[in-house]
């Protein structure tokens, strides 16, 4: 490791170690150092920075919102509106119904993962225009996924809030998961890596039940409610079902800057406002430590 | 609705995608090959391409005469300049997406500098964006360059360790191989291919021609030849169930294992 100092210097130079075709080196603190090597890997740990710490994340439900009607997104809009008045808002989008055909005739037609992650975002995309057409009045759009990232900070400084269709940009590189062909980083995996990365105040999901439950509450009513859980006991319980997607307890466990998420029933819009307010409205499930 | 969906399609659009049995089910239908004559090719930034024209020109002479022999997807690692981008981000505290797009510009820088060498050749340059057009151009001319980086960006997960994006050039290449059903996924580096410590800084260092991931697993090396989630997605492939590690230095090596010769270390899916 060389000094601190020389971190950002820009001097390059030859590899004195090997042969006659040299790897020619720009100093750094990483020079040389194999990035595989586990030792190097826990040097880089460091405190990060927040680039949103004053932002709310909100994922809104496809399946479970946008397609239910308007008896259901009208109500959820109003509370969105209300609470553009207070606070600064990014509002993914889930792809819904449509998506869980386009998985269908894609799985049905052999296509991988990938390919299901790539067509899936047209979906959930399609949704982030409904909501920011229904916000439009209040000045909040849906934004193209290709400038979204970069320009947050500046639409969200100039504009109450922005909505992006929340599949994370994997498309082609999504992982392949362990079971089936499903892309495992959805919308809500769009939502909370982006949280992650811009140090939000706030991961809630937007769903049609209160929270988390012992077992599917539509299926079996009297399942019991879960207030709160930790991340490595609800892997422990290996729940058949969950109101989320599983990676997100996967990406809790490292997250640096979120902490928590609360799942919260959209059918009971009041609640949305509650939970940005930091109240225990649905359930929170956190990070161990 | 109903008639317009397979029953799996129905339960699908009426089932939670966190039910295993539902996701079980998805994965029975065959999973169909898209480029299954093309090789992925992952050529190493600080191993490789950092070294300068006396390791790359003898490089890109031996994929030139391979073209018409074999269809060739080349993706660019990134190298010394992504370790120092790296370095001065972590330094000011930089997440780990942010560090991912600067990751991604030095492995681009490598792609376009790459595609420059092979241009006369009609070899284009494509971003991810362009990958609708990749079949054409493979077609056409027999080979594209991409860069190696996946591009997750801003979304890039953090690593259990560290700060470093966990999903760098061997792993963004790996997935490419993988999604488009290839028939090999190449490494190019400066070494022979997997040994139980680096070879550059440990003399006692032995190598491994053939090993599984769940041996490699087994043996826990502190340091490893390719991004270890190569690994974790290696043993959930449905494709591309083995890698090779290669030597690009060693002249004719990159031939071999594109016939499909043993040249280096080859990995394998248990």
């Amino acid at each position: 490791m060389t000094d601190p100092a020389d971190l950002t210097s820009p001097t390059a130079q030859a590899d004195p170690a090997s042969d006659s075709r040299p790897r020619h080196h720009v100093r750094s603190r990483l020079m040389r150092e194999s990035l595989l090597d586990r030792q190097v890997e826990r040097s880089t740990e460091s405190p990060v920075h927040r680039m949103l710490p004053e932002a709310h994340v909100l994922k809104i439900g496809g399946r479970s919102i946008l397609d239910a009607g308007r008896e259901v997104v009208f109500p959820v809009v109003a509370a969105l509106a209300d609470c553009l008045q207070t606070w600064k808002l990014i509002l993914g989008t889930g792809g819904g119904v449509r998506t869980r055909h386009v998985f269908s005739v894609g799985i049905d037609l052999g296509l991988p993962t990938g390919v299901l992650a790539q067509v899936a975002q047209a979906d959930s995309l399609g949704n982030a225009h409904i909501l920011g057409t229904l916000l439009a009045p209040y000045g909040v759009v849906a934004i193209p996924p290709e400038i979204f990232g970069h320009l947050l900070p500046l639409f969200l400084h100039s504009a109450p809030g922005v909505v992006f269709g929340s599949v994370p940009p994997y498309s082609l590189w999504e992982h392949p998961p362990g079971i089936g062909r499903i892309p495992p980083h959805r919308t809500d995996a769009g939502a909370f890596l982006l949280a992650e990365c811009f140090g939000c105040r706030s991961l809630t999901l937007v769903k049609d039940v209160d929270g988390l439950h012992a077992a599917d509450p539509k299926l079996e009513p009297g399942a019991a409610f879960i207030p709160e859980i930790g991340v490595a006991e609800l892997k422990r319980r290996g729940l058949r079902t969950l109101p989320f997607e599983p990676v997100l307890l996967d990406l809790l466990e490292n997250a640096r800057l979120l902490d928590r998420f609360q799942i919260v029933n959209g059918h009971r819009p009041e609640r949305i406002r509650a939970a940005l307010a930091g109240e225990h409205v649905g359930t929170i499930v956190h990070r161990d430590r | 609705m109903d008639e317009l969906l397979t029953e799996l399609g129905q339960a699908l659009v009426e089932g939670s995608l966190s039910d295993e049995d539902l996701l079980a089910r998805t994965g029975r239908p065959s999973v169909f090959h898209i480029l299954p004559e093309a090789n992925v090719i992952k050529v190493g930034g600080q191993s490789f391409i950092d070294r300068g024209r006396a390791a790359v020109f003898p490089f890109i002479d031996e994929v030139v005469a391979n073209l018409g022999r074999h269809q060739m997807i080349l993706g660019t690692g990134a190298g010394t300049r992504a370790r120092h981008a790296y370095s001065v981000g972590l330094d000011l505290g930089m997440p780990t997406g942010v560090l991912s797009v600067l990751g991604t510009f030095v492995s681009m820088q490598n792609a376009r500098m790459l595609s420059y060498l092979l241009a006369k050749h009609g070899i284009p340059f494509i971003e991810p964006a362009q990958f609708a057009q990749l079949p054409l151009y493979l077609a056409e001319r027999g080979a594209v360059i991409f860069f190696g980086m996946p591009p997750y960006v801003y979304w890039h997960q953090n690593p259990a360790v560290g700060r470093i994006p966990p999903h760098r050039t061997d792993t963004g290449s790996y997935l490419v191989s993988e999604v488009l059903g290839t028939r090999s996924m190449i490494y190019v580096k400066d070494v022979d291919g997997l040994y139980t410590a680096d070879p550059k800084k440990d003399k006692h260092a032995r190598f491994i021609p053939r090993i599984t991931v769940g041996e490699l697993r087994e043996l826990d090396l502190a340091d490893v030849v390719v991004e270890r989630p190569v690994f974790d997605f290696m043993a959930h492939a449905l494709v591309r169930r083995s890698i090779q590690v290669i030597n690009g230095l060693v002249p004719g090596n990159l031939t071999r294992a594109l016939d499909g010769e043993p040249v280096g270390t080859v990995i394998t899916a248990d």
